[in-house]
């Protein structure tokens, strides 16, 4: 563990170099800025990273285990308290800096994957006006998210959590002289607001149940199974069979609380019914989609998820919906991603599919494999949007897939990085062996333990074995069609600017502007990072496979905790060299249904080109569905977001005008000036009417009280 | 300080200079143009208001805030049984410190903007400080009575003389309710002071009063609390008031008049009508998620941007009765900070509208987009605010919001969730507005001239950034102050 001025310096610097950049961008100029959030993100990075090879190859680390991971765990546990935030009776919340193995693996992967983005848009912005305002925004995103992961409290961790989704906000409508990316950025906002509604619930019935927002009682309680005495509500109870009375029903304690957070988790990690806004975040620029909708914040529910295992554990209703939402979330989104064609949609969606490999991971009660895989998604993720953006850049702001093609011979060292991104995500490797990519490691994995699960008897663990053995051919095919329809084939010509709806990403451009249309390779602040990343897209899974997964005990210590019935990751091992193997097919399956997935690709898109556009255009219902992502927006938009504005149309105009003010001040007056018409002596002093109406009704409540005091008195 | 009477030093220094001001131009006459003697009695008035802020931080070095009950405490006979008493504890304390800061920051905010009669509207500005502050530290209930209905009258006129060109209509609608709200609380004043033969508060506090009594006296007071703060269903005369009112009366409104509504509740309904609001927190809890939900529906179909920020202030408000009537410290902590905190917000927001006002003379959102192509400085202060407004961490917005919601949780799950679902539909109009206005193209020419915020108006906004922000990462300034009001509030209320 770094001493704690480097913690202090990555976690609260990059919020510095924000605020420098943001406000005195005049001063420093665009380029102080970008030297400034860049340089300090990136030491952060390098920071963050040796820290993380420390504590996993390090004295303490993975090393000295047992066969089954049953060594003496290292409960690293370190907090650094800043300053106290608020103190009311037991509402305490500092801000903090915690460390653990959670919070060090996810330092190591904002700030590696940060400073790699900063770093790369200095060529990908290169030609903006507006670069000191993108770096800041970049360094606060980074700022919050760390928050986000060093938090002590769920105080805190609720500011990194909005505080991402400001920056977020802030990032997918920095293009802010356009319709799409305001919409997009509402629309991110509004719906994470709507799980926030969950997690701030979610956060409240904690804090009623254990009297405290601060981790360490919490986590404790859960841990011993602790009687807590509920603030209200219920009556002192061992916290497992605590029942707390929740609207109209009656709620196992830590159901409630793992389902109103998960809620929050679903908006931010864009899970089903809450996805909605991911695939439209794509407005944002890309280096923005690489950091924040692809390797880190979007990774933020999986992390809370992990981070509450010892709730999770024990509340198996609310696990059960993470595995259900998780498995149909993974299948779902590689439906959609099938049938885009903007590429960066395309990796969105697979972003929102692997998020819910993560999810039903750790519903499964494999939260290691959920965070190994959280950590290699980073790299190979961020690769291929890097890479996408590259092309981007590369292709002059086109980003429809059918106006591209044969890139390849333009940017090799982009068609290289993205086959090594792509060959990552499909999760190629040989089955019992450590030769494959980081995606091979991370992937199987959670199906292995799913599988492992569904034998173990955990609720929907079968659901999601199958769903993700599904989910991984879908992915294939997406992938490979990505590459095929991007990088292989003739050049597609003269689609250029045709179709004003495909076209608006590159409005923020001046139409002036003049290029010749043929692609180029990316200049090399761009390509470092892809490089960077392609390093780790290698060989991130062969690294981390034992300390993070195989020995993931020792290696996560106390920071992820598993009930003494928890078999899972154990029972992988068993299952993998039992013998003879009676479950041989699980370790083949995903190379196989890989494999599937690649030939079918290949067969469609490279050898018969044009084949995957004549089934868009014989516009199959299976392919209309997933190429309107199933119709989710519409359905919002007709139920939603205008039943909210009729809604509000009708307060205003029937609730407040009509009813309120007609029966209220409006009609007093006419009835005053009814009544005066009758008496016509009056004079119209309206105000007189009034206090005429008002002392006389005054006088009358007297009497009553009077009236009916003098009893009592 | 010896027995120097701080609290009426404060009290009434902008009384005295409004005197003063009209002494002097009683003397001079009409030697001198209007708008010079009007700019000279804006800069007097100015002066006395930041003398009183002077004065008031005296106050607060004065003030000992470990010190459960009421200090800097001063007594004289007035008539009869009633006494002129002045005292504070830290609510009023604070209260008393936001009303000074938000006076001189109208009055900054109004020059050059207010042209006509500037003389006689210093003057107003003046006396309603003086109400004000008589309101937040009268001791004695008649005289807490006769500062708030005071405080009326200035208002009224400043609305009436110098408000927009419905402003009659809006006026009267807002003296119609704040009047109906007060007689019935007149009525109540005169029945306790008859009943308990004092009109002294802290004896009322423990004076008990028999339950059938408390819930007639509760009423009345809830009358008039319901209709200041305001809360649903009484609430439609505050976004008349404010779209007519000038950008200082708006400030003043939602800043200062509005707080007293939930003041007077955590005063004297929750003191000395224990029995009746416990009795009440069912309908209070379900008038405060009415209040949040429905305003904050109604606020996103505004196309005005005065009367969208005036419904999201009664929803706002709806924290803080919410909190209140959670009977927890948590939420009345809560309740308190998110008066604090939205006197500072909804003040910057007023104020923010009136820069674009002042340089467009329309509040109409749709006259607007594209505004941060040419004031960037702006479209920051504004982003800053709405974030604040929708209760982004790090602002003080997010802290009273989370710890009333946290308060109601603890009596009420459903008025906590529906409280939540508040705090979904504030982003949605929030963002709305601030991409209406700020974002996008420039689409009507006149805005391509329009200047970025001057001088003038970073002076006016600059304290309630620093106070937004500091309050949002170190709530704690606040919390110490009104950890003893809250405790004594909350005692009086389950265990008296």
């Amino acid at each position: 563990m770094l001493p704690d001025y480097a913690l202090l310096f990555i976690v609260l610097a990059p919020g510095l170099a924000a605020l420098i950049a943001g406000l005195f961008q005049k001063q420093i100029t665009d380029r102080g800025a970008m030297v400034l959030t860049t340089g300090t993100v990136g030491l952060a990075g390098i920071l963050s990273i040796i820290q993380l090879f420390a504590f996993a190859f390090g004295g303490h680390g993975g090393e000295t285990h047992g066969e089954h991971g049953e060594a003496a765990s290292h409960g690293l546990h370190h907090v650094i308290t800043l300053l106290q935030w608020i103190d009311v009776g037991q509402f305490q919340a500092d801000w903090a800096i915690r460390v653990d193995a959670l919070s060090i693996v996810m330092m190591a992967v904002i700030t590696g994957v940060s400073g790699l983005v900063h770093l790369y848009s200095w060529g990908y912005m290169d030609e903006d006006p507006h670069k000191a305002r993108f770096f800041s925004y970049l360094s606060l995103f980074t700022f919050m998210m760390l928050m986000l992961v060093t938090a002590d409290n769920f105080i805190q961790l609720f500011f990194g959590w909005e505080g991402v989704g400001l920056a977020s906000y802030l990032l997918i409508g920095f293009w802010y002289h356009n319709k799409a990316p305001n919409d997009a950025a509402i629309k991110a906002f509004v719906t994470n607001r709507v799980g926030d509604f969950g997690l701030a619930l979610g956060i409240m019935a904690v804090f009623v149940v254990f009297g405290s927002v601060e981790f360490e009682p919490v986590m404790t309680a859960l841990k011993e199974n602790a009687t807590v005495t509920p603030l209200a509500l219920a009556e002192a109870a061992p916290v497992r069979e605590l029942v707390l009375p929740f609207l109209a029903w009656n709620i196992p304690a830590l159901e409630l609380i793992g389902v109103l957070l998960f809620i929050g988790a679903m908006g931010k990690s864009a899970q089903f019914f809450l996805h909605v806004w991911l695939p439209d975040a794509m407005e944002g620029p890309t280096p923005v989609s690489a950091l924040i909708h692809a390797a880190t914040m979007v990774t933020a529910g999986v992390y809370l998820v992990c981070l509450l295992s010892p709730l999770y554990e024990y509340a198996p209703w609310a696990a059960g919906m993470v595995t259900v939402i998780g498995a149909v979330t993974a299948l779902y989104a590689a439906t959609v991603g099938m049938a885009q064609n903007d590429i960066k949609r395309v990796i969105a969606y697979s972003t929102c599919s692997q998020l819910g490999y993560m999810f039903f991971a750790a519903g499964v009660g494999a939260y290691e494999a959920a965070m190994f895989h959280l950590f290699t998604h980073a790299f190979f993720k961020a690769l291929l949007f890097l890479g996408a953006g590259s092309v981007i850049h590369g292709m002059h702001h086109e980003q429809d897939m059918r106006n591209m093609g044969g890139v390849a011979r333009f940017m090799p060292f982009t068609y290289a990085a993205m086959m090594i991104g792509t060959i990552a995500i499909i999760g190629l490797g040989i089955p019992h062996t450590s030769i494959g990519f980081a995606g091979f490691f991370s992937k199987d994995a959670i199906i292995e333990s799913a599988y492992s699960a569904g034998l173990l008897g955990v609720s929907f663990a079968q659901m999601a074995f199958w769903f993700g053995i599904i989910a991984a051919l879908l992915t294939s095919f997406y992938s490979w069609r990505l590459i095929y329809m991007t990088f292989h084939g003739p050049r597609a010509e003269g689609h250029h600017h045709e179709d004003p709806a495909d076209s608006h990403a590159d409005d923020h451009l001046d139409p002036a502007h003049g290029h010749d249309h043929t692609p180029h390779e990316s200049p090399v602040v761009m390509l470092i990072p892809l490089g960077l990343l392609s390093l780790g897209a290698i060989f991130a899974g062969l690294l981390f496979y034992g300390p993070m997964f195989h020995h993931g005990a020792a290696f996560w210590g106390d920071a992820i905790y598993r009930a003494a019935d928890n078999d899972v990751i154990h029972n992988v091992e068993v299952l993998k060299e039992a013998d003879p193997n009676p479950h041989w097919w699980v370790f083949w399956a995903p190379l196989a249904v890989t494999l599937t997935g690649f030939l079918i690709a290949t067969f469609t898109y490279l050898f018969n080109r044009g084949f995957g556009r004549k089934i868009a255009e014989s516009g199959g219902p299976l392919h209309s569905l997933f190429a309107n992502k199933w119709y989710f927006d519409e359905i919002y938009n007709a139920t939603f977001v205008r039943g909210t504005s009729w809604l509000g149309g009708f307060f205003w105009k029937t609730g407040d005008k009509k009813i309120i003010d007609g029966l209220g001040p409006d009609g007093i007056t006419s009835l005053v000036r009814w009544g005066s018409r009758r008496l016509s002596a009056m004079h119209t002093g309206y105000l007189y009417h009034y206090a005429f109406v008002i002392i006389g009704a005054a006088l009358l409540f007297g009497a009553v009280i009077f009236w009916r005091v003098g009893g009592a008195g | 300080m010896g027995n120097f009477p701080i609290l009426t030093a404060v009290t009434f220094l902008p009384l005295a200079g409004a005197v003063l001001i009209m002494v002097v131009r009683a003397m001079t006459g009409s030697q001198e143009s209007d708008v010079a003697s009007g700019n000279k009695a804006l800069v007097a008035g100015l002066i006395f208001s930041v003398a009183t802020f002077l004065a008031s931080l005296v106050m607060l070095a004065s003030f000992n805030v470990g010190e459960p009950g009421y200090q800097l405490v001063e007594e004289t006979s007035w008539f009869a049984n009633v006494h002129y008493k002045l005292g504070i504890d830290g609510m009023s304390l604070l209260l008393i410190l936001l009303t000074t800061l938000l006076t001189p920051l109208s009055l900054v905010a109004s020059y050059g903007s207010v042209k006509e009669r500037l003389t006689e509207y210093t003057i107003a500005f003046l006396v309603l400080e003086t109400f004000m502050i008589g309101v937040f530290c009268a001791l004695d209930l008649v005289l807490f009575y006769v500062f708030f209905e005071a405080g009326l009258i200035p208002m009224f006129i400043i609305i009436g003389v110098w408000g927009g060109a419905d402003r009659i209509y809006a006026s009267f609608k807002f003296f119609l309710y704040t009047l109906l709200g007060s007689l019935f609380m007149l009525a109540a004043v005169v029945f306790m002071y008859l009943q308990a033969g004092t009109s002294d508060i802290a004896e009322l506090e423990t004076f008990a009063f028999a339950p059938e009594v408390q819930t007639w006296l509760w009423l009345a007071f809830f009358a008039s609390f319901a209709v200041k703060l305001p809360m649903w269903p009484v609430h439609t005369w505050l976004p008349d008031a404010h779209v007519q009112a000038p950008t200082a009366g708006s400030v003043i409104l939602a800043g200062i008049l509005l707080k007293m509504g939930g003041y007077g509740f955590l005063r004297f309904s929750l003191p000395m009508f224990p029995d009746a609001s416990q009795m009440f927190q069912p309908m209070m809890f379900a008038l405060s998620v009415i209040a949040i939900v429905y305003a904050s529906l109604v606020a996103f179909r505004q196309t005005d941007m005065k009367k969208l920020i005036a419904y999201s202030s009664v929803a706002h408000m709806g924290f803080v009765t919410l909190g209140i009537f959670s009977f927890t410290e948590v939420g009345v902590q809560g309740a308190i900070f998110q008066m604090i905190s939205h006197g500072l917000i909804s003040g910057a927001l007023f104020l923010i509208v009136g820069v674009v006002y002042d340089r467009m003379h329309t509040r109409e959102i749709a006259a607007y987009g594209g505004l941060v192509h040419k004031m960037p400085v702006y479209a920051t202060i504004f982003m800053l605010f709405s974030m604040a407004n929708v209760g982004l961490p790090g602002t003080s917005g997010f802290v009273g919001e989370i710890l009333t919601m946290t308060g109601g949780f603890q009596a009420s799950t459903w008025a906590a969730a529906g409280a939540a679902l508040g705090v979904i539909f504030s982003a949605v109009y929030m963002l709305t507005l601030y991409r209406r206005t700020v974002f996008g193209q420039i689409t009507n020419p006149a805005l391509e001239s329009i200047k970025d915020v001057n001088i003038k108006e970073l002076i006016t906004l600059v304290p309630l950034i620093i106070g937004t922000i500091l309050l949002g990462i170190a709530p704690n300034l606040i919390f110490n102050v009104t950890r003893e009001s809250s405790l004594r509030a909350l005692q009086m209320i389950t265990g008296g």
